[in-house]
């Protein structure tokens, strides 16, 4: 499984978001505000599977910020941050 | 003297969702309870239990709205919004409304199943914040408030079996200090797999049905989960409403006092322990008991004040189920006759000789 779609199963699973693996879904939306609607809790609760599930803990926030765009954004940064 | 009534009713348990539901339900036999396997250390094991279904919910609040509350936050959203669509009002811009939450149990589920679980599982460091979240003893009313644009002063209270007449004391409070004009108040208890476990270890004995409260000395209680909300207000309001919250106590039983011709709404609940306390409470008055409609839960005096706000505004009577096998030395209320006085009191007995009384009179 690559990592975006794995991505995807954990957020759709722990934020209950199973509209994150329809097939109508844009990867490119907005994780927070007028995209996909996440607030201040789910980016917390983001933090925590990513580092459950990808075994990464995110401490810098301004890189954080950055990689929680959108979906794409996020799976690159973990891919990154995996290769590394 | 201000005058509290209460504006609207918001009810759902094993009988329905609903007022209408709950009326039909006062107007019939109970429903039977539904079997809910129980896990345990040495298997599944069965319990009757009246259940409450959270569909109506999907109907009113949209899903991704839902999509982090507890089935907990849910039972009490959907008390909530008909409650207050039952007194006519928007579940929405609700600004000034105060918002108290009476639970005897709280969150179970979330408290002791997802948290922990997140916690055993995932360790310390990655527990779930939203499991931690909904584990607050206030979350619940805090999603509520979120949800209706309550910006009122809000507050959750849990006294196990009298956690409903120790808020309504707080909410009828704060309508007379004029502190706010109008209170959502409602109590919540959900039979989570904990509480049913609780059940079996504690009661040991599985009732299949019927609850016969009023039978002293007989162990029938059947444990249930619901909600029931009210619309408490102080305003001169276009509608009538139910009927007027005239006084609200709570004490130790030697300072039990019986009122003048008022008619008892007895809180028993087939628990063996309380039956003769409740039989010497209602001995020479006249008595209503109603809990095998939605079975026995902390919430239960809540179902009692919807009954009797009921049965003030119909102005007729409801039949106690399995009144034959009453054996109180009190006057049970016949089915449908005309409600001839003007107050009801709902009585609850509790643990260390506690009691509680909520009086309701006729508008």
């Amino acid at each position: 499984m690559d990592t975006k779609t794995k991505l995807k199963k954990a957020l759709a699973d722990e934020l209950n978001l199973p509209e994150l693996t329809g097939e109508g879904y844009n990867d490119d939306a907005a994780l927070f505000g007028e995209g996909l609607g996440l607030d201040s809790l789910d980016a917390v609760e983001l933090v925590i599977v990513i580092q459950k599930h990808f075994g990464i803990e995110i401490k810098d926030m301004d890189e954080g910020k950055t990689a929680f765009t959108s979906i794409n954004t996020l799976a690159a940064y973990i891919d990154k941050r995996l290769s590394a | 003297m201000t005058r509290i009534t209460v504006q609207g009713i918001g009810v759902f348990g094993g009988f329905g969702t609903g007022v209408q539901a709950f009326v039909h339900a006062l107007e019939s036999r109970p429903v039977p309870p539904s079997v809910q396997p129980i896990p345990t250390g040495h298997g599944p094991m069965d319990l009757a239990a009246f259940r409450a279904d959270l569909t109506p919910l999907e109907a009113l609040v949209p899903a991704r709205t839902l999509r982090r509350m507890d089935s907990f936050s849910k039972m009490a959203l959907l008390g909530a919004h008909l409650a207050l669509t039952d007194a006519g009002i928007e579940p929405a811009n609700q600004a000034g409304l105060g918002l108290i939450i009476a639970s005897g149990f709280g969150a179970t589920t979330t408290t002791t199943y997802a948290l922990l679980d997140s916690i055993a599982r995932d360790g310390d460091v990655c527990t779930s914040p939203i499991h931690f979240a909904n584990s607050m003893h206030n979350t619940c009313a805090a999603n509520i408030s979120l949800q209706i644009g309550a910006t009122g002063p809000n507050l959750t209270v849990s006294q196990f079996h009298l956690s409903v007449p120790s808020a309504l004391l707080t909410a009828r409070q704060w309508l007379l200090e004029g502190r706010v004009e109008r209170v959502l108040f409602g109590a919540v208890d959900e039979l989570s797999d904990l509480i049913g476990y609780l059940w079996l270890r504690q009661r040991g004995e599985v009732n299949h049905g019927p609850m016969r409260p009023l039978a002293t000395g007989e162990e029938s209680a059947i444990p249930g989960e619901g909600a029931a909300f009210f619309v408490l207000s102080a305003r001169d309001e276009a509608t009538p409403g139910y009927c007027t919250l005239e006084n609200v106590s709570t004490g130790r039983r030697p300072g039990l006092v019986k009122g003048d011709s008022e008619l008892l709404i007895l809180g028993a609940d087939g628990r063996r322990e309380f039956g003769a306390a409740y039989a010497a409470a209602a001995e020479g008055a006249e008595v209503a008991c109603f809990t095998p409609h939605y079975g026995s839960m902390p919430p239960g005096p809540a179902f009692d004040m919807a009954a009797a706000a009921l049965m003030l505004r119909e102005k007729r009577a409801f039949a106690s189920p399995e009144h034959s096998t009453c054996d109180f030395r009190a006057s049970l209320l016949s089915p449908g006759a005309p409600i001839t006085v003007d107050r009801m009191t709902c009585l609850t007995l509790a643990c260390e000789q506690g009691f509680g009384r909520i009086e309701l009179g006729r508008l």
